[in-house]
């Protein structure tokens, strides 16, 4: 057993190897490709032809992987008679193509054989479980970089599966403060709404600052930062707003918090748009032209990280406290938690993920404006976390997208109005959508009262644990 | 003579009208067991929260090992209408938050139990060796205090041996029998690391052979931990029977204090407890 594990776990790796190498070689020599198709080397006599093969190396430069396949698509047809397309040739040109997903397939195997080798090397459950997890997770990705080649950057699908991580970063956020900790926060859209402002400022282009702060001179700022740099000032902007806010409101005993996190929010919207701060907030405009994201992988990536970081978070010693204050204020006192320290904690954590979060809502929208952040939105994610349970992290992943995708994608038909023949269809017309789905979230909440995971979490463990309750009858 | 381990100095509440602490002076020294008994109302627990932190009392002191931990005396509003004795006695003004006074080595357990009810038996223990951590927020979230994780886990496991639930670990604490959530409540504050451990109604809600087993539970632990033990409780027969000393309050007055034998002759505590159910 111990032999195969090894055998298979390094076969794995090597034949992951040789498909990233020869995917990536593929990828990387575009133009040698190009010139071995066109073995007469007719291209430099062919002004017009010559410019289209410089349109598809040009996008393969701009990494645009959707406009390349079309220029080259285009290239092959106008020119076709001109170069060789039989053989190795047909070939290269398939790895090319299917490359994303060849490497996607290579990074899986080679977690699976990582996996499998940690699991010899070390032998305990713990690194079972945790490599189990991690080709979980490798293999959600490699699906969604696979779904995203074949459908397209900009469809339907992957705009929801975008907007669907952000807001599970969102709601995640807000249930580490509303579900973990018994705090009740209405201020999400506000610390959101700082975390784009801040990610937005920062890394718009010094040269288009004058087209972006047309009104205010070019704007106060003139440099521009790093994305990652950027997104975690983002978050500690938002957690120094959340610590001030908490520091006289957490003290309080009752749901002062509630109350001030919502004034807060409106409050923050309107200075914002103070035109006094136009050099720096770009007053009422949109902000704009600032680092965006092109493949889903990027918010995916990002919020699985702060995802991750949350969960060792809920499931540290601090997560523990937490929690217990939630049950019990007055017992977790008297086990010795510091009960404004920690409350603090968790309102500014949670407050900096928002920022974050906010920091890629900006991106993913591309343009920025502060009227936009109201209380609705924060309502919006205190829904999912509802639908999702209070006190669920892969609750609140899941609703994201089902919400997101129910919102933006799945009853958009309601909003068309629709002829059948000469028949025309009854209420469909725009607006329905948000009835329907308002209802369909009021049944849902009536007959799921704890959400779609209550405070149970989606894990290896739950399926197993299910099974013994089952045999035990023990809780039954 | 070595310090008290717990002295309450005309310790008072008064809340609005009523005074349900009145002008309660008591000490318990190392190891002892001591009882504070008195009628429904007396003002038992009303003590117990003002020495843990849960009530900044009206006037009075508490001492914890010879230090003021505890003090406060009329002002305000409170100054006019204060219906207790000895208003001018005490200056100093001291109310740390229940949690630091945990710290100092004071645990509780809750009359009406107060266990995380969400959480398993197991993680409810765990909960309370949060206050001895030397891990930050980073070095926890990043794994980085796995040693001290894993002994919290130990001690955790531990106590539950000791109280005997080791068993019922992964099971919901709210799930479990009376009897049993007291003696979880117990391995909780045990985790806390007391060298005063105050128990509110212990045996509350057991069956007569848990409330047999307890008493001789609560001796050993004291043994074990090297404990002071501060104890209330309604249930006569336990009380006479660890007890080293007893003191009674009526209307959060004491009427009298001593030793078992002593206490139940007294004519006044007879008279408090007449009609009242001894059990
Ligand atoms: N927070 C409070 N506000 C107002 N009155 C209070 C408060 N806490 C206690 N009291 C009053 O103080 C008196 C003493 O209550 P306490 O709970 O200390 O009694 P006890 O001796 O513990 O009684 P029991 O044996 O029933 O537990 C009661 O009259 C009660 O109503
Ligand atoms: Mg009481």
């Amino acid at each position: 057993m111990k032999a195969l594990k090894w055998t298979g776990g390094i076969l794995l790796i090597i034949i992951a190897v040789a498909l990233l190498v020869s995917s990536i070689s593929a990828q990387s020599d575009l133009e040698g490709l190009l010139k071995r198709l066109d073995a007469q080397n007719v291209v430099d006599l062919n002004p017009k032809m010559l410019a289209d093969r410089d349109r598809v190396l040009e996008s393969h430069l701009d990494n645009d992987r959707d406009r390349t396949l079309r220029n080259l698509d285009r290239y092959l047809e106008r020119h076709g008679d001109l170069l060789l397309l039989e053989g190795t040739h047909a070939l290269e040109l398939t790895a090319f193509r299917s490359g994303p997903i060849v490497s996607s397939v290579g990074v899986l195997l080679m977690a699976i054989g990582a996996a499998l080798l940690a699991t010899v090397i070390s032998g305990k459950a713990a690194v079972r479980k945790a490599a189990l997890y991690a080709v979980g997770i490798v293999l959600l990705y490699v699906c969604v970089y696979v779904v995203e080649q074949i459908a397209g950057t900009s469809s339907m699908l992957v705009t929801v599966l975008k907007k669907g991580a952000i807001y599970a970063l969102l709601a995640v956020s807000m249930n580490l403060l509303n579900g973990f900790t018994g705090l009740f926060s209405l201020g999400q859209a506000g610390f959101m709404l700082i975390g784009a402002y801040t990610y937005a400022m920062f890394t718009i282009p010094v040269e288009s600052r004058g087209q972006v702060y047309q009104y205010y001179a070019g704007g106060l700022i003139q440099f521009q930062m790093p994305v990652i740099l950027a997104i975690i000032l983002a978050g500690l902007v938002a957690a120094f707003f959340a610590y001030l806010i908490g520091l006289p409101v957490l003290r309080l005993k009752s749901d002062y918090l509630a109350i001030a996190t919502l004034g807060f929010a409106e409050i923050i919207r309107a200075v914002f748009q103070y035109d006094g701060l136009g050099p720096i907030t770009n007053g009422s405009n949109l902000l704009r032209r600032f680092t965006t994201f092109n493949s889903a992988l990027f918010p995916f990536i990002a919020v699985g990280i702060c995802i991750l970081l949350i969960i060792l978070l809920i499931n540290s010693t601090y997560g523990r406290a937490f929690k217990a204050i939630r049950d019990d204020e007055v017992a977790a006192e008297a086990m010795g938690i510091n009960l404004p320290q920690h409350k603090s904690m968790a309102f500014v954590i949670s407050c900096f993920f928002a920022g974050v979060g906010g920091a890629l809502l900006a991106m993913y929208q591309t343009t920025v404006q502060a009227s936009a952040f109201k209380a609705s939105m924060t309502y919006e994610i205190l829904l999912i976390v509802v639908l999702g349970g209070m006190g669920s992290v892969s609750g609140s992943v899941i609703a994201s997208f089902l919400f997101i995708a129910a919102s933006e994608w799945w009853l958009r038909f309601l909003d068309a109005e629709t002829v059948i023949g000469t028949f025309e269809v009854p209420l469909l017309r725009s607006g329905f959508r948000m009835v329907v789905f308002s209802v369909i979230v009021m049944l849902v909440v009536l007959f799921y009262q704890k959400g779609i995971m209550g405070d149970r979490e989606l894990s290896l463990d739950m399926f197993k644990r299910n099974g013994k309750e089952k045999r035990g009858g023990r809780n039954a | 003579m070595p310090d008290h381990v717990l002295e309450l100095k005309n310790l008072t509440m008064q809340f609005g009208g009523v005074v349900a602490v009145n002008d309660l002076s008591m000490n318990i020294d190392k190891g002892e067991i001591v009882a504070l008994i008195g009628p429904n109302g007396a003002g038992k627990t009303t003590a117990f929260n003002c020495v843990t932190g849960v009530y900044a009392p009206t006037n009075g002191q508490v001492l914890f090992g010879g230090k003021v931990i505890v003090s406060n005396h009329p002002s305000g509003k409170m100054a006019k209408m204060y219906l207790g004795a000895d208003k001018d006695k005490f200056h100093q003004v001291a109310a740390p938050s229940p949690d630091k006074i945990t710290r100092m080595g004071i645990a509780r357990t809750f009359q009406n139990i107060r266990l995380f009810k969400t959480q398993t038996v197991f993680d409810n223990v765990l909960i309370a060796t949060h206050l001895h951590r030397t891990s930050n927020l980073f070095t926890a979230v990043l794994r980085l205090n796995s040693s001290e994780e894993k002994s919290m886990r130990e001690k955790a496991m531990h106590l539950l041996d000791i109280v005997g639930l080791a068993d019922a670990k992964d099971e919901k604490a709210t799930s479990l029998p009376y009897g049993k959530q007291r003696r979880l409540e117990i391995a909780r504050a045990l985790a806390t690391d007391p060298t005063l451990l105050l128990l509110d109604e212990p045996a509350a809600g057991m069956n007569p052979q848990e409330t047999d087993d307890l008493s001789e539970f609560i001796v050993e632990l004291r043994n074990r931990f090297d404990l002071t033990i501060f104890l209330i409780e309604h249930h006569m027969a336990l009380v006479m029977d660890i007890s080293d000393r007893i003191y009674v309050i009526d209307f959060g007055k004491l009427i009298a204090s001593g030793l078992p034998q002593e206490v139940r002759d007294d004519p006044e505590v007879i008279t408090a407890y007449l009609g009242v159910d001894e059990d």
